[in-house]
């Protein structure tokens, strides 16, 4: 109990201190509506607009005012995709393709307005869901944390990888695996971390210092969703009218069990290391659909199916956060983007992180979702119009900006040329349903793969039984190989098998 | 053809690029001593070498080529890999998407790092906007060149690093790129009846989207940015320095 109140005391004290400060709310109302400007124009996403704020912010601002804007920048994007999908049936960002399912039969029935009402309201209230199950989980694990040593980290940024690879791979997940490789690959270029070995660096003193993170995710994620935009037709969007737009009290009072249930799946599936809103929406989408009273109407115009994909989409963020502020192991590629800003930053996420500061995330979260409210329930015909402007006239001022921002990081022209490499190999990467999100998440956790992977062999004298020898290296272990031989076809032939058995009997 | 049987094929082709390049890097990797690590000051053992991790890397990337190989060729994708659909792009496609990547890596390797920000800036935005826009093979083809030419003449007459920032003739003649472009972009879109908002508004966005960052970044923000030594950046730096700043301070 004494945990708990000393917990909300601390939050108090750093909401207080937040609220009271006039800077915030310039960054958290410029941040928040560029996240949703982000998230509405369909062809930029949530993790380009905090790659892209984290290339602006770097290190020349207090970390305070740069997390202040990549959360805002955040979560509003992560909202901000609902727009496109309910309103004209094109999702604005992955994480919100669930959501048109729903949301674009309720706009065709008239019910636009009461469909991005509703979405606002879910979002706000999942986005809190996984704030306080922030609170909470991120000191519980903080404790546990402090038994984890190099095997464990080494396994768990190795889980991180797979599952991404597994869980974002839209053809063969062996695509997804071997992105992740790919990924582990570019962080082994340069200096290695205990022998200081030169590798891979082809006598261009560049590379010694290694891939520097904020290029590789812009390459990773702008430069494919510009020459993508390009190449595909223009968007010509008719608005359809939407009405009133703020919900009735009494319709979110009676939505609420479902909000708070997709808001814990929400929260649990974005804390699972590299997977992220995309996955959290539709999985929730699909717990609805089999637990919720007008489960048959999902996909003809149902509320509560819209609430199961945004309410999850939007509660991942909270959770996104656990896995990156205790382990420095992102849970989804803007939280990829995240830890690359805490890194610039010299501030190192796991046990030995400052308390204050998650303290001060939990309290950013809640402004954040708090403008996010606000401007989606007021200044949502903003946002209505924004979406009139074609791909083909902001996705060029996206390639200046991404520019611009990679250059200023620190390694000049060089950073560049590696942005635009990364990202000429990640777009034929996509033209081949390769997924990208494994390959940033591998190239953030190489170096500490490598460093913890081979740490842990030295200190056991090279006995590969410190792998399996601790309880928590051998769960991770366990995992690591469940996974893989999940995916292998004659275990999944197996399963099928067993499920038609079981179909056939029942 | 199916798009499944279109992946197979970009598969089949992939694995094979992916199991040159694995193989390529275990060379690489076998380069670095492995039994005997001992670098630093630290006694190395085959555990601490630092081939360790990226011979367990390109070997599961070596191994995971050969099964996608595997997957491509049990699937058909190996029987018509070498046809003239194999990548499964229809040939505006392919066009439209290598005008998007000449022009791209046009502006990062040859314009960005030898002419100045807001200019080679202003001719990327203006190139892309009209030549993606409207569809029109003619405008994307111009807007190409009309990127590529500049380029190729910052990239011959100042490709050594110490001339990047120094002489503004390349300047000069993005500016002039992007002047004649937008004249063209105008006369061309009234003669076709295509004169839409999109086109008024070009130029606007062209000059205005990267002078205001440039400023921001450079005054506002204490950022980094692009040739500081640019014929038009020199000269707001300057007169910020030398007019304004004395004048705000009342100097």
């Amino acid at each position: 109990m004494e945990f708990v109140t000393t917990q909300i005391a601390g939050f108090w004290v750093a909401l207080a201190a937040l609220a009271t400060d006039p800077v915030t709310y310039v960054y958290l109302i410029a941040s928040v509506f560029l996240g949703i400007c982000f998230g509405a124009l369909p062809g930029l996403t949530a993790t380009l607009a905090v790659t892209i704020l984290t290339g602006f912010f770097s290190n020349k601002f207090p970390l305070e005012q740069s997390l202040i804007a990549l959360i805002g920048a955040y979560v509003g994007a992560i909202y901000g995709g609902s727009y496109p999908s309910i309103l004209l049936n094109i999702p604005g960002t992955a994480a919100s393709a669930a959501t048109a399912m729903d949301g674009y039969p309720l706009t065709r029935s008239g019910r636009g307005g009461e469909a991005l009402g509703i979405t606002t309201t879910a979002s706000f209230i999942g986005t809190l869901f996984g704030t306080v199950c922030l609170l909470i989980f991120v000191w519980v694990l903080l404790l546990m944390s402090q038994n984890i040593a190099s095997p464990e980290k080494a396994l768990l940024a190795l889980f991180g990888i797979l599952l991404s690879g597994t869980l974002m791979s839209q053809d063969l997940v062996i695509k997804g695996w071997i992105a992740g490789l790919i990924g582990l690959a570019m962080a082994m270029v340069g200096l290695d971390p205990i022998l200081s070995e030169d590798r891979y660096t082809f006598g261009w003193s560049y590379l010694l210092s290694g891939f520097q993170i904020v290029p590789v995710l812009m390459g990773a994620f702008a430069i494919p969703q510009i020459m993508d935009g390009l190449r595909a037709a223009t968007m010509t969007a008719r608005m359809p009218q939407v009405g009133r737009i703020v919900p009735k009290f009494g319709e979110v009072l009676r939505r609420l069990p479902g909000i708070t249930r997709s808001g814990a799946i929400g929260t649990g599936v974005g804390a699972l290391p590299g997977v992220g809103e995309d996955v959290a929406g539709w999985v929730s989408y699909g717990v609805g659909k089999a637990s919720s009273k007008e489960g048959s109407k999902f996909g003809r115009g149902s509320v509560d199916g819209l609430i199961s994909a945004e309410a999850a989409n939007n509660a991942a963020v909270g959770g996104a956060l656990i896995p990156l502020l205790v382990l420095g192991i992102p849970g989804s590629p803007p939280a990829a983007a995240l830890l690359g800003a805490l890194k610039i930053n010299n501030v190192i996420p796991g046990p030995t992180i400052d308390p204050a500061l998650i303290l001060r995330v939990v309290a950013i979260l809640v402004m954040a979702s708090l403008t996010m409210f606000i401007m989606g329930l007021f200044t949502a015909r903003i946002f209505i119009m924004i979406l009139r402007i074609p791909q083909t006239v902001f996705l060029p001022v996206v390639m200046v900006l991404t520019t611009i921002g990679s250059f200023s990081v620190g390694g000049g022209v060089n950073d560049l040329f590696l942005m635009i490499c990364v990202g000429l190999f990640a777009y034929a990467m996509n033209v081949m349903k390769y997924p990208i999100a494994p390959l940033v998440i591998g190239a953030i956790l190489g170096g500490l793969f490598d460093e913890t992977f081979r740490r842990s062999l030295l200190i056991s004298d090279g006995d590969p039984s410190v792998f399996f020898s601790r309880p928590g290296a051998a769960i991770l272990l366990t995992l690591n190989v469940l996974l893989i031989m999940s995916q292998l076809p004659f275990v999944r032939r197996r399963f099928a098998r067993l499920k038609r058995n079981k179909e056939t009997t029942a | 053809m199916t798009d499944r049987a279109v992946m197979r094929r970009r598969d089949f082709w992939t694995s094979i690029f992916l199991i040159v390049v694995s193989a390529f890097f275990l060379y690489q990797t076998s380069l670095i001593p492995f039994f005997k690590a001992d670098a630093a000051g630290v006694q190395g053992a085959w555990f601490n070498s630092a081939a360790l991790v990226p011979f367990g890397i390109f070997s599961a990337l070596f191994l995971l080529a050969l099964v996608l190989l595997a997957v491509a060729v049990k699937d058909g994708g190996m029987a018509g890999a070498l046809s003239a659909r194999a990548m499964g792009f229809t040939k505006a496609e392919a066009e439209r998407l290598f005008c998007v990547t000449l022009i791209l890596c046009a502006y990062i390797f040859a314009l960005v790092p030898r002419t100045d920000f807001i200019a080679c800036s202003a001719l990327l935005i203006t190139a892309l906007i009209w030549g993606f826009h409207s569809g029109n093979r003619f405008a994307m083809r111009l807007s190409t060149l009309a990127v590529v030419l500049p380029s190729a003449y910052a990239l011959i007459v100042r490709f050594p690093r110490d001339q990047w920032t120094k002489p503004h003739d390349d300047d000069i003649v993005v500016i002039v790129a992007f002047l004649i472009l937008t004249g063209l972009m105008f006369v061309l879109s009234r003669r076709l009846g295509v004169m839409d908002r999109v086109v008024r508004i070009t130029p606007v966005i062209a000059v205005l989207t990267p002078l205001l960052l440039v400023i921001a970044m450079a005054f506002g923000f204490r950022q980094n940015v692009p040739n500081r030594q640019g014929l038009i950046f020199s000269k707001i730096e300057y007169h910020y320095y030398v007019t304004l700043r004395p004048f705000w301070s009342g100097g």
